[in-house]
C-alpha cells in the first residue's frame, strides 16, 4: 500500500470526532465518581442530552439554546439518579439504569409527540466548522484541527477546567474527600449530600454536552438510540483513566481511535463486523485492562442522617 | 421452618405484594397524566386498553402471546437478581437464542416435531447460556462490572446475527435481513387460530413452576438464597460462591435465549433482524413488579401483556403511541425499586386528607398542603 498522508490526516481528524462526545461523558463520570457516586446513569443522560438539544435547536433555531437544552435536561436526568441513590438509598445499579431504561423508553415517545415522527427528528440548526483561514495555513495540524467545529474546543477547555477544579480548588479536594471517606467528611461538617448531588448533576451536565454533540455536532437531528452504548463505553473509559479528567482525555482518544480505525476496513469487511469494533474493545478492556483501576473508596456509601 | 419464621415470610410477601400494587397504580396514573398532556383521552384510552385485552378473544390471546417472550426475559432477570447479579444481557442472550433455534429449525432436516422442536430449543437454550457464562466468568474471576459486559455483548450479538441474516443465512431473493424459513416440523402449534398464541406460553409456565421449586426446594436453590442475601454467611457456610454465581448467570441467559426459540418457532418462523421491541429489557420491570418471584413473573408479564396488546391495537384506531408502554415499564422499576417514594407518596395524599378532614373542622389555614412534595 502507498503511504497516503491524506488518509493518516483524516484518521486523526475522525479520531477526535469521535473522541469527543466520550471525553464529555466520561468526564461527567469523574464529576460523579469524585462524589462518590457510580457513574452507571450516563448513557441515558447522554441520549436525553442528544435529544432535547435538538428540541431546543428545533423550537429556538440556535444551536448553542440547543446545547443549553442537552446540559439542562442532561441535568434533570441525572437528578433521577440523585434522588433515588442519594436521598432514597437505592442501589446505584439500579437507579442509574432507571435513567437509562427511561431516556431510551421516553425519547422515542417524544419524538412521536413532539415532532409527530419516528426513527429520527426533523434537521434542525446545527453547529458548523469554524471558517478560521489562519488555522487552515497550518500544515499538518489545520488538516486534522480544521476539520473540528466549534465544540471540540469547548470540550478542550472544559477538561482543564474540571482538572483544576478537582484537583486544585478547596471544593475539589472536599468533594474528593466525600468521595474517599464520606463519614469523616461528614464529620468535618461537609454536607455529603449536597456534594453528591453536585458531583452527579455535573455528570448530568457533561455528557448531556456529549450528547449534543452527538445529534448537533456529527449531524443535525436525533435518531432513536443514537448514543448507540457510548455512554457505557465513558464508563469503561472513566474507570480506565482512573476517574481523572485528563485520564478521561487520553482514554478516550484511544477508544476514538479505534473507533476510526473502522474506516480503514470498511469496504474489505462486512459492516455489521466493521461496527462491532468498538464494542469488542470495550469487552477486552473490562475484562482485562482494569487491573490498576481503584474506584474511590466511599464510593455508593452514605452517611447517617 | 417454624410458625415464627412462617409468619416472618409471609409478612415479606405481603409487604412486596403492596408495594408491587402501588407501583403499577402510581405508574398506570402517570401514564394517564402522560396521555392527557398530550391530548388523549385518558380515562377512555385506559377503559379501551383493558376492554380490547380482555373483553375479546382475540385481545386475550394477543396479550398472552405478547406475554410470552417477556415472561422469558422476566424469569432470567428474576433469577440472576436471586444472587444479585443484574442481567441486562437478556435482549442479546434472546438474539442468540433465536438465531441457533432458527438454524436449527431451518437446516436439520427429516426430523419429526417432537424431536425437532425440543432440539431447537435446546439449542437456544445452549446459545443464551453460553452467553452469559463469558459474562459470568468475566464477573467472578477478573471482576468485570456484569452491566457494561451483558450492554456491550448486546451490541456485539446484534450487530453479529444482523450479519448473519444479511449475509451467509440469507435466503435467495430476501430484501430484508432474515434467514431461511424454518420446516413445519419445528413449528409450534397456534392455539387458537389466526393469533400468535403459541404452546410456548404451557412451556414458559413450565419453565416458572421449574424455577420456583427450584429456588423453593432443592439445595442448589438455598445456596442462591444465601448467596444473594448475605454472601460473607455463604462464604463462611463454605458454599461455592463462584460456582452459584456462574451457574444462575448461564441458567438466567439460558432461559432469555429459550424466549428468543419461542419467538422464532411460534410467531416469526425464522430470524428476523431485529425481531426483539425490547424484550430483553422489558423482562426488568416485569421481573421487579413480581419482587423477583418465577411465579410473579408470570403475573405481572401478563399484566404487561394486557398493557402491550391493548395499546397495539388501539395505535391502529387513535394513532395512540405504542412506546408509552415502555415508559410506564420503567416507571414500575422505579417505583418497585423505591418503597420510600411510595410511601412518602402516600403520606402525602394521607396529609391532604388529613389537612381536608381539619379544613371541615376548622376552615383556617390552607396553605401548606403542598409542603410535604420533594
Amino acid at each position: 500500500m502507498e503511504f497516503n498522508p491524506d488518509l493518516i490526516y483524516s484518521i486523526l481528524a475522525s479520531t477526535l470526532r469521535s473522541s469527543v462526545p466520550l471525553i464529555l461523558a466520561s468526564m461527567g463520570g469523574c464529576f460523579s465518581m469524585r462524589a462518590g457516586v457510580s457513574d452507571l446513569g450516563l448513557e441515558g443522560m447522554m441520549l436525553s442530552g442528544a435529544f432535547f438539544s435538538v428540541v431546543g435547536s428545533w423550537l429556538t433555531g440556535s444551536p448553542w439554546i440547543g446545547l443549553l437544552f442537552g446540559a439542562g435536561f442532561g441535568i434533570l436526568f441525572s437528578m433521577l439518579h440523585a434522588v433515588m441513590h442519594v436521598t432514597y438509598k437505592i442501589n446505584a445499579s439500579i437507579s442509574g439504569m432507571s435513567v437509562n431504561l427511561l431516556a431510551a423508553a421516553s425519547t422515542p415517545l417524544l419524538l412521536t409527540l413532539i415532532f409527530n415522527l419516528s426513527g429520527k427528528s426533523a434537521a434542525v440548526a446545527a453547529f458548523t466548522r469554524p471558517n478560521w483561514p489562519w488555522l487552515n495555513k497550518i500544515p499538518v495540524l489545520g488538516k486534522i484541527l480544521g476539520t473540528q467545529n466549534v465544540l471540540f474546543y469547548v470540550t478542550i477547555l472544559l477538561v482543564i477546567l474540571s482538572w483544576i477544579f478537582i484537583y486544585k480548588t478547596k471544593l475539589g479536594l472536599r468533594m474528593r474527600m466525600v468521595s474517599e471517606n464520606p463519614e469523616a467528611a461528614s464529620t468535618v461538617g461537609l454536607n455529603v449530600k449536597a456534594y453528591k448531588y453536585f458531583g452527579v448533576a455535573m455528570s448530568g451536565c457533561l455528557a448531556g454536552l456529549g450528547g449534543a454533540y452527538l445529534s448537533l455536532g456529527q449531524m443535525n437531528l436525533f435518531v432513536e438510540e443514537m448514543t448507540a452504548g457510548r455512554g457505557y463505553i465513558a464508563v469503561v473509559i472513566n474507570a480506565f483513566g482512573k476517574y481523572n479528567p485528563l485520564g478521561a482525555l487520553a482514554g478516550s482518544l484511544f477508544f476514538g481511535f479505534f473507533d476510526s480505525l473502522q474506516t480503514i476496513f470498511q469496504g474489505i469487511l462486512p459492516s455489521q463486523i466493521v461496527m462491532m469494533t468498538p464494542y469488542l474493545f470495550t469487552l477486552l478492556i473490562i475484562t482485562f485492562g482494569m487491573r490498576g483501576a481503584r474506584a474511590p473508596a466511599g464510593v455508593g456509601k452514605h452517611v447517617e442522617d | 421452618m417454624d410458625d415464627k419464621q412462617r409468619s416472618v415470610k409471609r409478612l415479606g410477601m405481603k409487604d412486596s405484594f403492596v408495594n408491587s400494587f402501588f407501583a403499577l397504580v402510581f405508574s398506570l396514573l402517570l401514564g394517564m397524566l402522560f396521555l392527557a398532556a398530550s391530548g388523549y383521552s385518558a380515562i377512555e384510552s385506559y377503559k379501551s386498553i383493558f376492554g380490547v385485552s380482555l373483553g375479546t378473544v382475540k385481545g386475550f390471546a394477543l396479550s398472552l402471546s405478547q406475554a410470552t417472550p417477556i415472561m422469558f426475559t422476566g424469569l432470567s432477570f428474576a433469577l440472576a437478581y436471586r444472587v444479585r447479579m443484574i442481567n441486562t444481557g437478556a435482549e442479546g442472550q434472546l438474539y442468540a437464542g433465536a438465531i441457533a433455534a432458527a438454524i436449527v429449525g431451518a437446516y436439520i432436516t427429516s426430523l419429526p416435531g417432537v424431536v425437532h422442536i425440543p432440539l431447537a430449543f435446546l439449542a437456544a437454550f445452549i446459545a443464551g447460556g453460553l452467553v452469559a457464562l463469558l459474562v459470568a466468568l468475566a464477573k467472578v474471576y477478573f471482576g468485570a462490572n456484569e452491566i457494561i459486559m451483558t450492554l456491550m455483548l448486546n451490541q456485539v450479538i446484534i450487530l453479529f446475527t444482523s450479519y448473519l441474516s444479511n449475509g451467509p443465512l440469507k435466503p435467495a431473493g430476501s430484501g430484508v435481513g432474515q434467514t431461511e424459513r424454518i420446516l413445519d416440523s419445528a413449528k409450534l402449534t397456534r392455539l387458537i387460530p389466526q393469533t400468535q398464541l403459541t404452546t410456548a406460553i404451557f412451556l414458559v409456565i413450565g419453565v416458572a413452576i421449574l424455577l420456583q421449586l427450584m429456588l423453593d426446594k432443592t439445595v442448589f436453590g438455598y445456596e442462591i438464597k444465601i448467596t444473594g442475601n448475605n454472601l460473607r454467611a455463604a462464604e463462611v457456610a463454605g458454599i461455592n460462591v463462584a460456582r452459584t454465581y456462574i451457574t444462575t448467570f448461564a441458567l438466567s441467559g439460558a432461559v432469555a435465549g429459550l424466549g428468543g426459540a419461542a419467538m422464532v418457532l411460534g410467531v416469526n418462523y425464522r430470524f428476523i433482524e431485529g425481531f426483539s421491541s425490547s424484550y430483553g429489557f422489558a423482562g426488568i420491570s416485569i421481573a421487579a413488579l413480581a419482587a423477583y418471584s418465577p411465579a410473579g413473573v408470570i403475573v405481572s408479564a401478563f399484566l404487561i401483556g394486557i398493557l402491550k396488546s391493548g395499546t397495539i391495537t388501539l395505535n391502529r384506531l387513535t394513532s395512540i403511541p405504542v412506546e408509552f408502554v415502555e415508559v410506564i415499564q420503567v416507571l414500575i422499576i422505579i417505583f418497585v425499586a423505591a418503597p420510600k417514594l411510595i410511601s412518602s407518596i402516600l403520606n402525602i395524599f394521607k396529609k391532604i386528607k388529613d389537612k381536608f378532614v381539619k379544613n371541615k373542622e376548622i376552615p383556617l389555614k390552607e396553605n401548606n398542603v403542598n409542603g410535604g412534595e420533594s
